[in-house]
């Protein structure tokens, strides 16, 4: 079954369907987690919480307005993003954090790892290098702009600033 | 309302990748359902960022992690037993979707959840009425249609393409995409020249893709669909295995 197919079941109470989910894009959905939340134990939380409100939502997925496995992913990030700002980053890493400030490694590797055809790896490639970290560190690890100046050691309205005009050169890029 | 006088696109970007803070988050969730110009920026804007998501390393899920969800969803609908009509809300709250679902499943009252079955099922038809009465509300005039057919004759898509080749694309059937593959749609408006892409898409049933710098499609022009990697084929011409193929003909 393809994607919409799983959601519409899971919409007549399909829990087969779900399961199938999983199957499919389980393993994918808890290594976004993962790497934002820097932990297995919550990140399997996020991915349990995001099947059930993907359950809960699938009566109201709309499959002439957008993507299923974009609307799939979505609520999984926002379930993460939540768990973030609630404070799961500091449960996760506590005084680590300096270790991933000098560890960029799999920031590099989540762009890196898009084909070299990729538009979007193109224009990421376009952007200067701090204003590439912002918006990845930001998608990628779920950093609020506060977190991303101190990161960069740069002040908040100057990254808002970056991250703002690197969006808006991606948007155009991407066209 | 905070957000009312950004500009869309740029809101929409910063919802996505994560930046907005609570109480903006909140505010576009709530105008997703009644603003059609936010909804399409947040959609493309997700699509957009698609890429990282499927380039990311795979983590093994533990074996035993159906079960957890399971158990999750015996709670989840002994609640809404409980909790009667309430539990159809359909746009969750902040709030509602950080709701940590605990664990003691007690399955009561069979004729409430008969109940809550009957009406969710009603409302997944009225959805699906909707949604076909949307799609016949904005169904363009196209210049060519074709049917694109699988090695064994199955028909997998209709091609639906207009003058400037703005192209209509929908999927029949279950179709299975592998997982980390997208779909890309190929056209050969000259005969004897090479495919050259409209563009690439994820699963939706239905999909519109523009193509420009193309001459208008005309009757018996080739379209293909065949699995590419995420951003596409790598070499700019088809590479990965044929969904399926088709020659356009002009709609009476």
């Amino acid at each position: 079954m393809e994607h919409a197919a799983i959601i519409a079941a899971c919409a007549r109470g399909d829990r087969n369907a779900l399961r199938q989910l999983l199957d499919l894009e389980g393993p994918k959905m808890l290594g976004i987690a993962k790497r934002m939340l820097q932990r297995q134990d919550l990140a399997e939380d996020a991915l349990q919480d995001a099947m059930v409100q993907i359950w809960k939502k699938a009566g109201t997925y709309d499959p002439t307005k957008g993507s299923a496995r974009a609307w799939i992913f979505a609520i999984l990030r926002n379930r993460t993003l939540n768990m973030l700002r609630d404070g799961a980053r500091e449960t996760a890493t506590g005084d680590d954090t300096l270790e991933r400030e000098i560890d960029r490694g799999d920031l590099n590797d989540a762009w890196q790892m898009l084909g070299h055809d990729s538009e979007l790896r193109k224009c990421l490639e376009g952007l200067e290098t701090e204003k590439r970290h912002a918006v990845l560190m930001s998608y990628v690890w779920g950093y609020t702009h506060g977190e991303i100046a101190g990161r960069l050691s740069a002040p908040l309205g100057t990254v808002k600033a970056w991250v703002r005009r690197a969006l808006n050169s991606l948007r155009e890029c991407m066209t | 309302m905070r957000t009312a006088s950004r500009n869309p696109a740029e809101l929409a970007d910063e919802y996505v990748i994560g930046l907005c803070d609570t109480d903006e988050q909140r505010e576009v969730e709530q105008r997703l359902n009644t603003d059609q110009d936010i909804a399409v920026h947040v959609e493309l804007a997700r699509l957009r960022f698609a890429n990282l998501d499927a380039a990311t390393p795979d983590v093994a899920v533990p074996e035993n992690f159906w079960s957890r969800i399971n158990s999750a969803l015996d709670v989840l609908e002994a609640g809404a037993d409980a909790i009667g009509s309430d539990a159809l809300e359909t746009a969750p709250s902040k709030d509602a979707s950080d709701t940590v679902v605990p664990f003691d499943p007690q399955p009561q009252k069979r004729s409430r959840r008969m109940t809550w079955f009957v009406a969710a099922n009603i409302a997944a038809t009225l959805l699906l009425a909707l949604t076909v009465f949307w799609m016949s509300m904005t169904r363009v005039d196209p210049q060519v249609v074709a049917v694109l057919l699988d090695d064994g004759g199955q028909p997998v898509a209709m091609i639906e393409g207009q003058q400037d080749n703005t192209t209509r694309v929908t999927l029949l059937g279950d179709i299975d995409v592998p997982a980390g593959s997208i779909l890309q749609l190929w056209t050969k408006p000259d005969p004897d020249g090479a495919p050259v892409s409209i563009g690439i898409f994820d699963e939706p049933r239905q999909t519109i893709l523009e193509a420009v710098g193309l001459p208008a499609p005309t009757t018996d022009q080739l379209y293909e669909i065949t699995f590419e990697q995420p951003g596409g084929s790598p070499t700019g011409l088809p590479t990965g295995p044929i969904l399926g193929k088709g020659f356009t003909k002009e709609p009476n």
